[in-house]
């Protein structure tokens, strides 16, 4: 039980001063992805073979390897924003939620870096 | 975690039945939601079958009928009965909205009344408002300026200035939308909520207003505005056709704006 006034606990800690970059880059990164997106999903059905030597022939290619890279980079940027949303919204415990606020942007770039590599490595001529 | 499922002691049981009166003319079944603390008992759902040609047009007519002729215990907030005062909102039907202006004509012939929800319930259909108008004030909802006013003469606004906020400051302050925002519903501690943000942005975009950035600053927060994710529930309930979506929309642009 809390005898607070109403008011205090509306105003609580006062405002974070912070939303406007987080809001803003995700807007951003969803307008990205939708060229990005559709051009990863036409180029994919555009091929006209899935066989390993298809596949990593395409992406050796140096603008596959860019726009590939910046859609993983975007897609796992635009996730994390994303599921941040999602954590806030239901997770209430104050410990809870920074826990799975770090272990969600751990395993974004996580996801980015591997992404990231496994491009590279394709590209740059390092794949078996 | 968000709660998805009502505390075991406001779980909704089957209440009593209240038929209608023998030779009666135009049945229509309320089924209302009760709930008395005083009692210790949880929350039941009373039938009470009407007469409709006894009774005025309104949900608010039958409910008064209600309360006059069948069962006087019933509760429920009332005062203006032409939807200005915003008293008597409340879940119809599954949406929130004003008894006063809705016509029993538009409905089904059962009616399920319910408080705001999401609330803690004080009596029956009337609802605990106090963290609402906690979160209203907290937003300063009065004209805050440095230049002193005109000795002789009132602020003046051009017409356009006056446009601006016409329609932003002609909300009654029902809850109708704050409670009809699943954001609002997880959230409420910290999110303000549309009907205080609404009030919020008819404060910044006055133009007689000089608290403008202050206004902005108080209101940059990832919970106080950014729960918003634009489901536009506040817009399609308001009893006013008010846009709290859009005014929302709006901060959040001129929030963006004086970055760049």
């Amino acid at each position: 039980m809390s005898l607070r006034s109403p008011l205090g606990e509306a105003l609580g800690r006062g405002a974070a001063k912070a939303g406007v970059h987080h809001w803003w880059v995700q807007r951003l990164t969803a307008i990205a992805l939708v060229p990005l997106a559709s051009w990863f999903a036409v180029s994919l059905l555009a091929m006209p073979a899935h066989g390993y030597a298809t596949v990593v022939a395409w992406v050796g290619e140096p603008w596959t390897a860019v726009l590939l890279l910046l859609f993983v980079v975007t897609a796992a940027w635009h996730s994390q924003l994303g599921v941040r949303v999602v954590i806030e919204d239901y997770v209430h415990g104050c410990g809870m939620r920074t826990v799975l606020l770090a272990l969600s942007t751990y395993l974004h770039v996580l996801a980015a870096a591997a992404g990231v590599f496994a491009v590279l490595r394709v590209a740059l001529g390092g794949a078996a | 975690m968000a709660e998805f499922r009502l505390p075991a002691n406001s779980r909704i049981r089957t209440g009593v039945t209240h038929q209608a009166p023998p030779g009666t003319r135009e049945v229509r079944t309320f089924r209302i939601y009760r709930f008395d603390p005083a009692s210790g008992e949880n929350p039941r759902l009373d039938t009470f079958e009407l007469d409709l040609a006894e009774c005025g047009p309104m949900v608010l007519d039958a409910l008064i009928r209600i309360k006059g002729s069948v069962d006087s215990s019933l509760t429920f907030r009332r005062s203006c009965r032409e939807g200005i005062c915003g008293s008597c909102a409340m879940n119809i039907d599954g949406v929130n909205r004003l008894a006063c202006t809705t016509s029993l004509h538009d409905l089904g012939r059962q009616i399920r009344i319910y408080p705001l929800p999401h609330l803690p319930v004080v009596k029956d259909l009337v609802a605990d408002l106090t963290q609402f108008y906690a979160q209203y004030a907290s937003v300063k909802p009065w004209l805050q300026t440095q230049t002193p006013a005109p000795p002789d003469s009132e602020r003046l606004q051009s017409k356009e200035e006056q446009e601006q906020i016409d329609r932003p400051a002609a909300c009654i302050l029902c809850a109708c939308c704050s409670t009809a925002c699943p954001s609002y519903w997880w959230n409420s501690d910290r999110y303000l909520g549309p009907a205080a943000l609404l009030a919020a942005y008819r404060w910044i975009i006055d133009s007689r207003d000089e608290a403008t950035g202050e206004r902005l600053d108080a209101l940059e927060d990832p919970f106080k505005l950014y729960r918003c994710h634009t489901i536009m529930n506040c817009t399609d309930v308001c009893p006013k056709d008010l846009n709290p979506a859009k005014a929302i929309a709006e901060i959040k642009k001129m929030l963006v704006q004086r970055q760049s």
